[in-house]
């Protein structure tokens, strides 16, 4: 029964190989099945260790303060939908706020973060929507991040206009390689660079403007060009040990709803906290466009099933031959869905193929780190494989029922 | 015991009013080393006989055993079984697999009897020695010659050691010599003591029989014992006495062997035997040749 079974695939392969465009077609909808379920997964695979990382990056013991309320796991929330409207953001931070957050005693480093939405000049050039963020002396320690050149805002800063650039701005906005010391235009006023960051982690898919593009000035500064406008779109603070988080946290959050009226239109959140609120958002959207895909699987599915029909028909002399010749209805059978389940086989070994360039294209296009798991690749070839004989089970059925009289009678 | 016993075996096609009675109470006995013609106009029930013989089809009523068994009802698979263990079918079309090669389509068989890669195609490639093509074991079938296809096919038809071969007209797509060499080749395979049964228009190829079984309606109208190498008696006269027919009976779809029966009034035309040659393209040549003079 074995060596039939080896005959049986290699006669399937004969005939995929023999009609390799129609096949080709056919397997079209498995291969784009497989190969977007599996880049969908992976995408949402590479951020999820992104923004892990970036917890490590940040470190446990920072608080975020934010506007408007997110729900998290923690607090049980019934649907993930709620997840996603929790991330609207419904109120706002205020000054008194980050007076308050820095005046905390338990707190021993604290920055707001605040958004300028202006022109920057350069020496060239003149750039629109560059996040200008007005923040505090403490943010490198806050976010674990170094210099590349130059130093951060000092205290001696605030109310000057100094400025410490993203590299990809820096080198956007001027020709030297480093151009500490040189001036530039922000708000019609002239700010110097103090320092350059290092390269930023990337930032994915996440709410943060990417930091690589962004020019940091003193906060006091940011508020005084902007008239007091600038949002207030995160405060970080730090503790001084862990253990200091959980007692920070309410006393901040008493604080701050002090300052808001009684009104718990902000969030106080962990570092896990503040980070599980994107992560939810990003397997909810995973689960619904890998679901979109799926149905891609299904629709292969059936063009596999339409392909070994006609496939059927047109061998049914061929199956009265072998009926002829002392073939049982299994036999038959078992021949056909080799064969559908090889095609639909192939089909996946392509898909998970153009997975992977897709996979290489976005790691060299984009700052996407797709992570395709070996699980999703076995994932996908099992439920290409569960198609083929799901679909080839009803033209296989057809093929074994024939009377042989019949089939032989039918010439081509 | 006789390996094949029919008894009052009928096949009725189709129902109601369209149904057709193929086989019409056909009473035969075939026993072990036999090697029957079976003869009969178009239409007469042959290849229906041959299919419940070889258990393609089963018989609508009466009682049917093979080798002692009784196998009238047997379910399709066990069907199958049978086919495959007990009976080789050799086709007037060869019927080879296209996609195969030679020797795999001989091994087929083996395959589905669960005989294992290198054993099934070491006999296979022994029994296209035996028929003579072993130095086409890799070609394709059309590749081959038609002599050539048929001898893979019998090649194939013998490789399980089938009791009982079956040939629905087996030389019906060959010219005279490759006819020749498949018959003595069947001829060589009864000697070695298997039965053969194989439907035939030529009268000619009665000589290879032992025995020829002439049908007519789903009847089996005349059955007698003819020693080898000599052309059947009653085929004789459709041989010599009938060369041709007359053109109305040609559009009529009239046989000369159909006319040559014993029990039926034979018209004679009023013409002259001219040369000795097999019936069947002669009345086709003749009739193309009329139509064309006309």
């Amino acid at each position: 029964m074995r060596s039939l079974t080896r005959g049986h695939v290699k006669a399937g392969f004969d005939s995929v190989r023999g009609a390799k465009w129609r096949n080709f077609w056919t397997m079209l909808g498995i291969i784009i099945g497989v190969a977007s379920v599996i880049t969908i997964v992976s995408i949402g695979e590479g951020v999820k260790q992104q923004i892990s990382q970036q917890i490590n990056h940040v470190g446990k013991n920072v608080i975020t303060v934010r506007p408007g309320t997110i729900r998290t796991n923690s607090t049980q929330s019934k649907s993930d939908f709620s997840v996603l409207s929790g991330l609207s953001i419904t109120g706002s931070l205020r000054d008194t706020d980050v007076k308050t957050v820095a005046d905390n005693k338990t707190i021993s480093a604290s920055a707001p973060l605040a958004a300028v939405s202006t022109d920057v000049k350069g020496d060239h050039a003149t750039f629109n929507n560059t996040f200008v963020i007005g923040t505090s002396p403490d943010l490198p320690e806050l976010i674990n991040q170094k210099l590349a050149y130059g130093v951060f805002l000092s205290v001696d800063d605030e109310g000057m206009n100094a400025a410490v650039l993203g590299t990809t701005i820096a080198s956007q906005l001027f020709d030297t390689d480093v151009p500490l010391g040189h001036s530039f235009k922000i708000h019609g006023e002239e700010f110097v660079v103090r320092g350059i960051f290092d390269d930023f982690g990337s930032t994915p898919l996440s709410d943060d403007a990417n930091y690589n593009n962004s020019i940091f000035i003193p906060y006091d500064v940011a508020q005084r060009i902007t008239k007091n406008t600038a949002v207030v779109y995160e405060i970080l603070a730090k503790t001084e040990s862990a253990s200091a988080v959980s007692p920070t946290l309410s006393s901040l959050q008493k604080s701050i709803k002090k300052n808001h009226g009684d009104q718990n239109d902000f969030s106080v959140l962990r570092a896990e906290q503040s980070l599980a609120a994107r992560s939810n958002v990003l397997s909810l959207l995973t689960n619904l466009i890998s679901g979109v895909a799926a149905i891609s699987l299904l629709v292969g599915g059936i063009g596999i099933m339409n392909v070994m029909l006609v496939s059927v028909a047109e061998r049914m002399h061929e199956i009265g031959i072998r009926k002829a010749i002392g073939a049982t209805n299994r036999q038959i059978m078992s021949q056909f869905m080799i064969e559908s389940s090889l095609l639909s086989l192939s089909g996946g070994v392509i898909g998970v193929i153009v997975a992977l360039i897709f996979d290489g294209l976005m790691r060299f296009f984009t700052n996407l780190r797709p992570v395709i798991s070996w699980q999703v690749v076995l994932l996908a070839f099992g439920v290409s494989l569960a198609v083929g004989i799901i679909f080839g089970t009803i033209p296989a059925l057809k093929a074994a029922r024939k009377d042989p009289i019949e089939a032989l009678r039918s010439q081509l | 015991m006789a390996l094949i016993e029919l008894n009052e075996v009928s096949k009725v096609y189709g129902f109601g009013d369209a149904s057709t009675l193929a086989l019409d109470e056909a009473t035969l006995t075939i026993e072990k080393g036999e090697f029957v013609a079976i003869m009969g106009p178009s239409g007469s029930g042959k290849s229906t006989l041959m299919n419940v013989i070889g258990l393609l089809d089963r018989p609508s009523h009466g009682k049917f055993s093979l080798d002692g068994r009784n196998v009238a009802k047997l379910r399709p698979n066990q069907s199958a079984k049978v086919r495959r263990d007990t009976i080789g079918f050799i086709f007037q079309s060869f019927n080879l697999l296209p996609r195969l090669s030679v020797l795999e389509n001989v091994a087929l068989p083996l395959a589905y009897r669960g005989v294992s890669l290198s054993k099934r195609l070491k006999q296979a490639s022994n029994m296209l020695e035996r028929v003579g093509i072993q130095n086409r074991e890799y070609f394709l079938p059309s590749q081959l010659s038609g002599g050539q296809a048929q001898c893979a096919a019998i090649a194939r038809a013998l490789v399980n050691n089938p009791k009982l071969i079956i040939a629905d007209e087996p030389t019906g797509n060959l010219d005279s010599a490759a006819s020749r060499l498949v018959m003595e080749l069947l001829a060589e395979i009864h000697k070695t003591g298997n039965t053969i049964l194989f439907v035939t228009h030529n009268p000619e190829l009665t000589r290879y029989a032992t025995r020829v079984v002439y049908m007519h309606d789903g009847c089996i109208i005349h059955d007698e014992k003819t020693a080898l190498g000599q052309v059947a008696a009653t085929a004789r006269k459709v041989l010599y006495t009938l060369s041709t027919t007359t053109e109305d009976d040609d559009l009529a779809g009239v046989s000369a062997l159909m006319m040559a029966l014993p029990n039926k009034p034979t018209v004679r035309p009023a013409r002259k035997p001219t040369k000795r040659r097999t019936a069947k393209p002669t009345v086709r040549r003749k009739s193309k040749t009329a139509k064309a003079a006309k």
